[in-house]
C-alpha cells in the first residue's frame, strides 16, 4: 500500500529502514541528533540515536531540536520523487544541495551548535531520507 | 639528549635481588593489594559499546580533576594508585580549563565510529567520467592541493600539543590523536583526488601558508584551538560544503559530504573548549580575540589568493556563488565564536571590510 508524502507514516517507515539496513547505517558511525523537517506548514519531529532513528512524530518544539530542514512541499516533493526515481538523490538533490545557499531548503537552529549537527551527520541523514527509494510513495 | 634514568637498573644489586627472589616463587603481590576505587562500570547503551562516558565515573572521572593539576606529571592514567618516584613527563598544559571540552569524549568516540576510508570508500572510478570540463578539473585539483596543505599544518597542530597535555586530561589527548588521524586523512583524500587517472598537483599559495603558519605558531593552546578549530575548520567545512554542491560526479560529492562531517567535529570541540576556557577564566578572552585578529587577517590574504579564488570561481561558475560562500562562511563562524563566548567580533574582524569589498 502507498505511504503519503508528506505524512508521519512516511518517516515511520525510513525510521523502520534504519533498523532493516543497521549495517548501512553502522556503517556510517554514530548519529546522535533530534531535527525537524519542515514541510511547508507540517513540522516531524525526528530522532536518531547510536544508529537508527529512535522516534519520528508529528509536531514538535523548534525551539528543542537541534536543526530543522524547512522548505515548501514542492521542494520536498520533487526531492522525494528524484531519490525514487534514481534510487537514490542525485546531485541535485541531496540535502546539502538543496539547502547550501539557503533559497531553497533552509537550516534553521536556534543555536550554532545544533546547526552544525546537521553537518556533523550529514551522511547519516542523507541516507535516511535516501531509503525512500524503497518505498511506495504517494506524493501529496 | 636522551632521558637517563636514576638507577642503573641493570646491574642495582637491591632491583637484581627482588629479581630474584621473585623468579624462586617469593611473590610481593603488594600492587594488589592496593586495589583503586571499584566500580562497576557498563555500557549505557548496548549498541553504542563500552565508551569513555560509561567509564568516567568516581574517581576515574574528570569531574573530579582540580583546575590546576599539580598531584601528577607522570605517565600515571588518572584514577590509577601514585607511587613515590614517578617521574615527570614535562608535561605543559596542566590547566584543565587550558584543554577541557565535555564534548570531547564523546567526539574522540563519534570520529572512530564515522571512520571512513579513502582508499576504498570513495568511488573513485566515478572520476572517469567526471561530468566537467578540463578547466573545472584544474580547479579541483587546485583545491585539492590547498586541502592537502590544511590536512598536513592541522595534524601538525594537534601533534605539537597533543605531547605537552597532562595525562589526566587523556580524553582530550585521544580527541587530539583522532584529530591527527582525520588531519591525515584530508591530506590523503585530496593528494588522491589531486592525483587521480591523469592527475596532478596545483601551485602552493603563500597567503595560504602564512594562515596556517600563524595557526601552528600560536603561544598557547587555547589560541591554538580557536584559530585552528574555529577559525581553519569554519572555512573547511563550508568549503567542503561547497564542494559537493559543486559535484558532478559521486567521487566528488562523497569528499565534500565526508569532508564537512570530519571537519565539525574540530569545530564542536573548539566551541565548547573555548566556551569552557572563558567561563573558567574571562581574563583570556582578549588574548584568544588578539590572535584571531592576526588568523583572520591572514585569512583574508588567503580568500583572496588566486590560487583559492580563482579555481572557486571557475568551479562555482562566477562570482556571485564565491561571495556567497564567503559571507555565509563568515556568517557561521561568527555565530559559533559568540556560542564560544567571544561575544561579537563584527566590530574588530577584518571580515566585513573584506566582504563589502568583494562586493563594490
Amino acid at each position: 500500500m502507498a505511504i503519503r508524502f508528506p505524512s508521519v507514516e512516511f518517516f515511520q517507515a525510513l525510521q523502520q529502514r534504519t533498523k532493516d539496513e543497521k549495517a548501512r547505517f553502522e556503517k556510517l558511525g554514530y548519529c546522535d541528533t533530534t531535527f525537524g523537517v519542515r514541510i511547508g506548514k507540517d513540522l516531524f519531529t525526528i530522532a536518531f540515536e547510536v544508529y537508527e532513528c529512535v522516534h519520528v512524530h508529528e509536531g514538535g518544539d523548534p525551539e528543542r531540536l537541534d536543526f530543522v530542514l524547512t522548505g515548501p512541499p514542492a521542494v520536498w516533493n520533487e526531492m522525494i520523487a528524484a531519490i525514487v526515481k534514481g534510487k537514490g538523490a542525485d546531485g541535485l538533490h541531496t540535502l546539502n544541495t538543496l539547502s547550501h545557499v539557503g533559497d531553497v531548503l533552509r537550516v534553521e537552529s536556534v543555536d550554532a551548535e545544533g546547526n552544525d549537527k546537521f553537518y556533523r551527520y550529514m551522511a547519516s541523514l542523507q541516507e535516511f531520507f535516501d531509503q525512500a527509494q524503497h518505498l511506495d510513495v504517494k506524493l501529496s | 639528549m636522551s632521558y637517563i634514568a636514576p638507577k642503573d637498573y641493570s646491574q642495582d644489586p637491591e632491583i637484581v635481588a627482588k629479581i630474584m627472589r621473585t623468579i624462586s616463587g617469593q611473590l610481593d603481590l603488594s600492587w594488589m593489594k592496593k586495589i583503586g576505587e571499584r566500580a562497576s562500570f557498563r555500557p549505557s547503551q548496548p549498541a553504542r559499546g563500552l565508551t569513555l562516558d560509561d567509564i568516567n565515573h568516581g574517581a576515574y572521572s574528570p569531574d573530579r580533576l582540580p583546575e590546576v593539576v599539580r598531584q601528577n606529571f607522570s605517565m600515571a592514567p588518572r584514577g590509577a594508585i601514585l607511587p613515590e618516584g614517578l617521574p615527570s613527563l614535562g608535561y605543559r598544559l596542566n590547566r584543565k580549563s587550558d584543554v577541557w571540552a565535555d564534548v570531547a569524549p564523546q567526539l574522540f568516540e563519534e570520529g572512530k565510529s564515522r571512520r571512513w576510508a579513502p582508499a576504498h570508500d570513495v568511488p573513485w572510478t566515478a572520476l572517469a567520467e567526471p561530468g566537467h570540463s578540463e578547466e573545472v578539473a584544474h580547479a579541483l585539483r587546485q583545491l585539492s592541493t590547498n586541502l592537502i596543505s590544511i590536512g598536513l599544518v592541522a595534524c601538525d597542530t594537534a601533534a605539537l600539543w597533543e605531547w605537552r597535555t597532562n595525562q589526566e586530561f587523556h580524553e582530550i589527548k585521544y580527541l587530539m590523536c583522532v584529530q591527527m588521524y582525520d588531519a591525515a586523512r584530508i591530506a590523503e583524500a585530496f593528494r588522491k583526488r589531486s592525483l587521480a587517472g591523469d592527475g596532478q598537483l596545483g601551485v602552493d599559495c603563500p597567503e595560504l601558508g602564512d594562515f596556517l603558519k600563524a595557526i601552528f605558531a600560536s603561544d598557547t593552546y587555547p589560541e591554538a584551538s580557536a584559530s585552528m578549530n574555529l577559525l581553519l575548520f569554519s572555512w573547511v567545512q563550508a568549503l567542503s560544503r561547497h564542494l559537493e554542491f559543486t559535484a558532478t560526479n559521486a567521487a566528488d560529492a562523497f569528499l565534500g559530504t565526508r569532508l564537512a562531517q570530519d571537519a565539525t567535529r574540530f569545530i564542536a570541540y573548539g566551541v565548547d573548549h573555548i566556551r569552557n576556557l572563558l567561563h573558567a577564566r574571562p581574563v583570556e578572552a582578549q588574548r584568544l580575540d588578539d590572535h584571531l585578529d592576526l588568523c583572520e587577517n591572514a585569512l583574508v590574504g588567503a580568500l583572496g589568493a588566486p590560487e583559492l579564488i580563482e579555481p572557486l570561481l571557475i568551479l562555482s561558475g562566477g562570482f556571485e556563488p564565491v561571495a556567497g560562500l564567503y559571507e555565509r562562511t563568515v556568517n557561521e563562524y561568527f555565530a559559533r565564536c559568540s556560542a564560544a563566548g567571544l561575544g561579537d567580533r563584527r566590530s574588530r574582524s577584518p571580515f566585513p571590510d573584506f566582504l563589502r569589498m568583494l562586493r563594490s
